[in-house]
């Protein structure tokens, strides 16, 4: 069965005034326009905590009414914390391959500057072990010492997580849907105020609002979904086997690649998940690009950027393109898809990829996921 | 508060992983032959952080400190005075809900 990616739709990201159903119908509406109106048996929505942050719940029927999808047979909600974005897409793909769905409709989004800082922060550490919760960590003090580690054991200085923010910042400026416009040098990133040493503002996700959508549909076409992977660790840090790798993503890309046949050799882009700048090393290393200790030296030599070896989050990534949390796991997928259609913009890589692969981490990367999205060979 | 010299942990009698004291099954197999037991109080630091912006309920800074104890046990204890180096000696103290460190440990 051919699953494919055939429309994607934005609601731009960053400080909005519209409640989270407008920005998930504003999403969902560009994504029904780009495929002409088409009409979709299934409508899936992805949020991580829509009713704390935004106040709305219901947002499936809330979404069907407000869109004019009632007679679509069926519709979802699913959620995995900063995962629920990728989460809700791999649940669309799995009910087109099974056959149950034709053409589903794909949302994802969050709304979170309506609230103050503290109690943003509170939300998030929700998908937190409680044992951990109770300790007062947040998912930068955890990060932060995650962080700690992996420097560590590799002989790292805190600079070296210095450039990943800086090339974010700098696709970013060309992505007209991301909440930051403007680059950043290495020297603001470097002064920036200290969150959780050795993480700084600049190497931290911003609180943002923002929906992304995508049609899936079982039909051939350019970009065809070609495997999808997700794995679980602990819920505390304090109980893994490993602080310096995240099991989560490497089960989860293990099982795509096998579903996809093929490996990281065939990848030509990657959209990964950065809320934390030292996440986007730990992800490169985990998906098997870069060996344990080495994603550091690619971002310095500038291999991650749209015309280096392996462009790297070339939408500008979580840091720059923000972190509405629900929206972000299908920004990363419907950004490899437009780079894998040719329709990416501005924002194209310097050779256009025939697979691209996006990763999305739940929590404190607990339950993460992979997604490999390509052309058929010889398409 | 008291001082504890042990820490109550759980063992999984099947695959004989340790674990702190959590509501279900062993995180590792999820058996539910769990016996109770204890391992001693000191141990090591990994890794400490200084949380510019803790959650509601804690002063900034909240200091964390992820210890390592006997038997590869980790946990996330609160550090009120001190923000010990990676490699520090450390012993904890809890209350059954919440770790803290005691006052710096001697090296034995």
């Amino acid at each position: 069965v051919t699953v494919r990616v055939s429309a994607t739709g934005w609601a731009r990201f960053g400080k909005r005034s519209e409640p989270l159903d407008e920005l998930m119908a504003e999403a969902g509406s560009a994504a029904l326009e780009a495929v002409g109106r088409k009409s979709v048996d299934h409508l899936f929505v992805g949020a991580m905590a829509a009713g704390p942050f935004a106040g709305v719940e219901s947002l499936t029927a809330r979404l069907a009414d407000r869109l004019g999808l009632i007679e679509s047979t069926a519709g979802f909600r699913v959620e995995a914390a900063s995962a629920s974005g990728a989460a809700v897409f791999h649940a669309a793909v799995l009910a087109v391959a099974a056959g149950v769905a034709d053409r589903a409709l794909v949302i994802a989004g969050e709304r979170m500057t309506g609230l103050p800082t503290p109690e943003v922060t509170r939300i998030l550490a929700q998908s937190l072990a409680p044992s951990e919760a109770r300790a007062g960590a947040t998912l930068p003090a955890l990060a932060a010492i995650l962080t700690q580690r992996y420097l560590a054991r590799h002989e790292l200085p805190p600079s070296a997580l210095d450039a990943v923010p800086v090339q974010f910042r700098a696709a970013a400026a060309k992505n007209p849907v991301a909440q930051f416009q403007k680059p950043v040098s290495v020297e603001e990133v470097a002064a920036s105020r200290p969150v959780a040493l050795p993480l700084r503002l600049l190497h931290c996700a911003a609180i943002s609002d923002g929906a992304v959508a995508a049609i899936v549909e079982r039909s051939q076409g350019e970009v065809e979904v070609l495997g999808i992977g997700e794995g679980f660790d602990a819920l505390a840090i304090a109980d893994r086997a490993e602080l310096t790798s995240f099991r989560a993503t490497r089960v989860a890309a293990q099982r795509a690649y096998e579903r996809a046949h093929l490996t990281r050799r065939e990848v030509g882009v990657v959209e990964l998940h950065d809320a934390f700048a030292p996440f986007a090393l730990i992800d490169l290393e985990d998906l098997g690009f870069a060996g344990p200790g080495e994603a550091a030296g690619w971002f310095a030599r500038g291999w991650t950027r749209p015309d280096g070896r392996l462009p790297v989050n070339p939408s500008g990534g979580i840091l720059g393109r923000g972190h509405p949390v629900g929206a972000s796991g299908l920004a990363a997928v419907a950004s490899v898809a437009e780079q894998v259609r040719g329709g990416a913009g501005a924002l194209a890589v310097a050779r256009r990829p025939r697979v691209g692969l996006a990763q999305s981490i739940g929590g404190i990367a607990s339950h993460n996921f992979v997604t490999i999205l390509g052309r058929p060979e010889g398409a | 508060v008291t001082t504890v010299r042990t820490v109550a942990v759980r063992r999984c009698a099947d695959c004989h992983s340790a674990f702190l004291p959590r509501p279900g099954a062993c995180p590792r197999c999820g058996s539910t032959r769990v016996t109770a037991g204890s391992v001693g109080a000191a141990g090591r630091a990994l890794a400490a952080v200084e949380l510019q912006y803790p959650p509601p309920g804690f002063a900034p800074p909240h200091r964390l400190v992820l210890v390592e104890l006997a038997e590869s046990i980790r946990l996330l204890a609160g550090s009120p005075n001190v923000l010990p180096a990676p490699g520090d000696s450390v012993a904890v103290r809890t209350d059954g809900e919440r770790y803290w460190l005691d006052d710096p440990a001697r090296a034995e």
